[in-house]
């Protein structure tokens, strides 16, 4: 006779061993190293929640605090290596595998450890593709998540940060798999209830709040002209042309200085309704002026933002929130809807190769992917029409029936011709190929693949890939915005000159912009400060980002 | 473009802490009165920078010259922060010292200091030291000759190290929200005593404790500016008419101000801590005030008002 339920009576062996440091469902900070002790088992592959923003820290804690004797050789299945401690386990040997999606923080240190063997990587993800596999053969056997607060039933309030919370919980409760939350506080009723305690297992009690990082909060103090130049360049030459109502943006000062245009540059323009009205985003501190000046309709959220709560709170109209006030987040749903129901991506870069393949890795940095890849490539299954897809599709086919034309995404990098430290932003090849070399990994870890972008703005001016009709047009349309780098400097004149009377390469003064216009003056918001003013005082950014 | 893409049309609207050192020199003073000396054209350049393969500025990151201050005539040095941080180098510091020794033969109405800088140039430091002590000892003896030197304190890189003890030697000091004035920087002070002493990252510590609002609450400024050229023209015009005599009851006033300070507050931990003991009702909503009931609280606070200097 097969067994059809060897594997559903794990749980409750796992709980039970769990119960004896709980006190119901509820288990002290204090036990929380003992309380992983009984649950896990060599092997497990184990979810600890933590992404680019929120972190369940307390539990990453007491997971590096657990005797490698007992817990060993874990399958870590997340979505950001952020915390030391995601590391540290696999110094110990507490954990061996990896299959991950994000590492900002952590880059420098993930890389050394690949080349020196401590970590056995499966693969780098992007979110979307993570959260997939917890459905397919990365299921987790126990999953470690963090909520703002919960009730003794294990009824989990998230709070505006709830992120991976839901998906990772359905991955885990759903399929035999134990559930341990960590919360800043137990209470008599949550808010609202964003996970059913049937769901959750165990409940530990944190010893301070979890962590979150203000991932994107841009402060326009240290916005430069040249941004605001190519901000110029993207509204004008890009949303304006393509008519862009629905869009993501990145996180770099380039995209945010496009934001704080919207209220000033863009309303000169005549533009207001007519471009980013609908955005997968999220709470960008920098948005505020153009929510105020009532240019956005609707913003679904990754996660939140520190200090933005409050002003989210008092506007319901735009955010996704509760019945309790509070913004609800979903990772998950929103990589989705930027994945298949934004029509422009735009974000930036660190390197650039001559066939638009661009890549944030370094040869000493391994960032990961986080969601950039997901709303960053053109979906093949998307079927609804657009103006802006149209045209873009368009565009892109030449030639055929328009009736069997596919549209296609927007997909913009906005960089400046050399990054930080004066480094060229376009290379003739990536640093991602040697990385994958030295790790020994099949794929080198390309961010977006040159075939889903569509343009490359500079402050040279705009390149549209997607009029350019062979690979040697690419190149010199690349070359063409490239600038004083390398790669700029190697362009061909004349076939630059003819791919500017094409219109697929455009001069700011092609646009009718004058570059001296691109004074910080156009910003709707100079400072944090005024964006707090803007916000009628509903936005409190931490201390790191106040200059009061 | 339409021309008016730029600026707002009125000048002195313009945010001082934005703004160039030019462009708030030109907005302060009477239009069209500002005469610049050693201007850009002369490119007097400084001679180190070269050997660290270092860019230059034609003017070595200070504007000076003369100008008319509602009608008065006014000798006036404008720091350009963002060249090297408007740091002292050897000919940035001899063009503000020149200025000030000229000023001596002129008699002008006063001299004015818009400070902008992080202190020394690391590359020049033997000739910026020196040209720190020259410029004390140049306003001290134009300080006792009866001309006021008034500094002006709101641009980004603030009046650190050289640039806070010559604003520590000035007649009077008008600062803003965003200036900060003080010796060693954040960073300096977090690198030599660690970040538990103090978080140079927690930008709202800095602020408390170097910015504008604290120097202005402890009598450290004297007069408080919202952050436009217009506000600082009229604080400037203020305190020309209200700067102290420089004598010996000057002095021991100064002192014993200075010894009553840390004899009061010497155990605070934290600003909010100071603005406590000084009387203000809510002290953790000070930096958030905004200039009007911020200029509320400093008519109520004892120590923000004095003859000394």
């Amino acid at each position: 006779m097969t067994d059809w339920r060897s594997e559903a009576r794990l749980p409750d062996e796992r709980i039970a061993a769990g119960r004896a440091y709980a006190d119901g469902k509820v288990v002290p900070a204090t036990r929380a190293v003992a309380l992983l002790e009984a649950v896990l088992r060599p092997g497990d592959r184990v979810c600890l929640e933590g992404d680019n923003q929120k972190q369940a820290d307390c539990l990453a804690r007491a997971l590096a605090a657990c005797d490698p004797g007992k817990v060993h050789d874990l399958h870590m299945v997340q979505s950001g290596i952020v915390l030391p401690e995601h590391l540290d386990v696999f110094e110990t040997g507490i954990a061996r595998r990896l299959d991950y999606s994000y590492s900002g923080p952590q880059g420098g240190r993930i890389a050394r450890m690949l080349y020196g063997g401590q970590i056995a990587l499966g693969a780098v993800h992007t979110y979307l593709e993570l959260f997939a596999r917890y459905f397919m053969d990365l299921t987790p056997n126990v999953a470690l998540i963090a909520g703002v607060s919960a009730d003794r039933e294990g009824n989990l309030y998230t709070g505006p940060n709830t992120e991976d919370t839901p998906t990772v919980v359905e991955a885990t409760a759903f399929k035999n798999g134990v559930v341990i939350a960590q919360v800043n506080e137990i209470v008599e009723r949550v808010p609202r209830v964003d996970i059913p305690g049937d769901r959750i297992d165990f409940v530990v009690a944190a010893d301070k709040p979890f962590y979150v990082e203000p991932l994107f909060t841009r402060d326009p103090a240290a916005m430069t002209e040249t941004q605001v130049l190519m901000a110029m360049m993207a509204i004008k030459g890009i949303y304006a042309e393509y008519g862009i109502r629905r869009l993501n943006h990145g996180i770099g000062f380039g995209t945010a200085a496009i934001e704080l245009l919207l209220p000033t540059y863009g309303e000169r323009l005549g533009l207001k309704g007519r471009i980013a009205t609908h955005w997968a985003l999220n709470p960008h501190p920098t948005l505020i002026p153009a929510i105020e000046a009532g240019w956005v309709q609707q913003v679904h959220c990754f996660g939140s933002e520190v200090g933005m709560d409050r002003y989210i709170r008092e506007r319901p109209d735009v955010f996704f929130t509760g019945r309790d006030g509070s913004l609800r987040s979903n990772r998950a749903f929103c990589q989705t809807a930027g994945l298949y129901a934004c029509d422009l991506f735009i974000g930036s870069t660190l390197q650039i190769d001559l066939a638009g393949h661009s890549s944030t890795v370094t040869r000493d940095r391994v960032a990961g992917f986080g969601g950039a890849p997901n709303m960053g490539s053109d979906p093949h299954g998307r079927r609804h029409p657009s103006d802006t897809w149209m045209k873009a599709g368009h565009e892109a086919q030449g030639v055929g029936d328009p009736m069997l034309m596919r549209g296609r995404k927007l997909v913009v990098q906005l960089v400046e011709t050399f990054g930080d430290k004066l480094v060229p932003t376009f290379v003739e090849r990536l640093d991602a190929l040697e990385l994958a070399r030295k790790t020994g990994l099949e794929l080198a870890p390309v961010m977006i693949y040159g075939d889903d972008v569509t343009h490359i703005v500079t402050e040279e001016g705009i390149a549209n890939l997607l009029l350019c009709r062979d690979a040697d047009e690419r190149e010199q349309a690349i070359r063409g915005v490239a600038g004083y780098t390398e790669i700029g400097r190697g362009r061909d004149r004349a076939k630059v000159e003819e791919l500017r009377a094409r219109g697929i390469v455009r001069r700011p003064e092609d646009l009718g912009i004058e570059p001296l216009d691109a004074d910080r003056a156009l910003l709707a918001a100079k400072s944090i400060k005024d964006l707090v003013h803007w916000s009628g005082g509903l936005y409190e950014p931490p201390a790191k980002f106040r200059n009061w | 473009m339409a021309a008016p893409m730029a600026a707002g049309t009125d000048p002195r609207a313009l945010s001082w802490y934005e703004a160039t050192a030019r462009q708030r020199v030109a907005a302060l003073a009477d239009p069209g009165t500002f005469h610049e000396f050693l201007p850009p054209t002369e490119r007097r350049m400084s001679p180190h920078l070269p050997l660290f393969d270092l860019p230059r500025a034609f003017d070595d990151g200070i504007v000076v010259g003369r100008a008319r201050l509602d009608g008065k005539p006014v000798l006036v040095a404008a720091q350009e922060g963002r060249f090297m941080g408007g740091a002292f180098g050897e000919v940035h510091g001899a063009k503000l010292i020149g200025l000030l020794r000229a000023a001596r033969d002129l008699r002008p109405a006063a001299v004015l200091i818009l400070f902008d800088t992080g202190g020394v140039r690391l590359q020049e430091a033997n000739a910026g030291e020196t040209a720190i002590a020259e410029a004390m000892r140049a306003i001290a003896e134009l300080r006792a000759a009866g001309v006021p030197v008034i500094g002006l304190i709101g641009g980004r890189a603030g009046a650190y190290g050289g640039g806070g003890l010559i604003a520590g030697a000035c007649s009077r000091l008008a600062v803003s929200e965003g200036g900060r004035i003080s010796v060693s920087g954040p960073e300096v002070i977090e690198t030599n005593q660690g970040a538990e002493e103090f978080d140079s990252r927690d930008r709202a510590l800095v602020w408390r404790t170097m910015g504008g609002k604290h120097r202005r609450l402890i009598g450290g400024a004297d007069a408080f500016a919202a952050d436009t050229v217009a506000a600082f023209r009229a604080a400037a015009l203020d305190l020309i008419g209200r700067a102290p005599a420089f004598d010996l009851a000057t002095l021991e006033a100064e002192q014993a101000r200075l010894e009553a300070r840390i004899a009061r507050f010497g155990d605070c931990r934290d600003a909010t801590e100071i603005w406590a003991r000084m009387g203000v009702n809510d002290p953790d909503a000070v930096p958030a005030m905004t200039t009007a009931s911020f200029d509320e609280t400093v008519a109520r606070v004892a120590e923000a008002h004095h003859d000394a200097r």
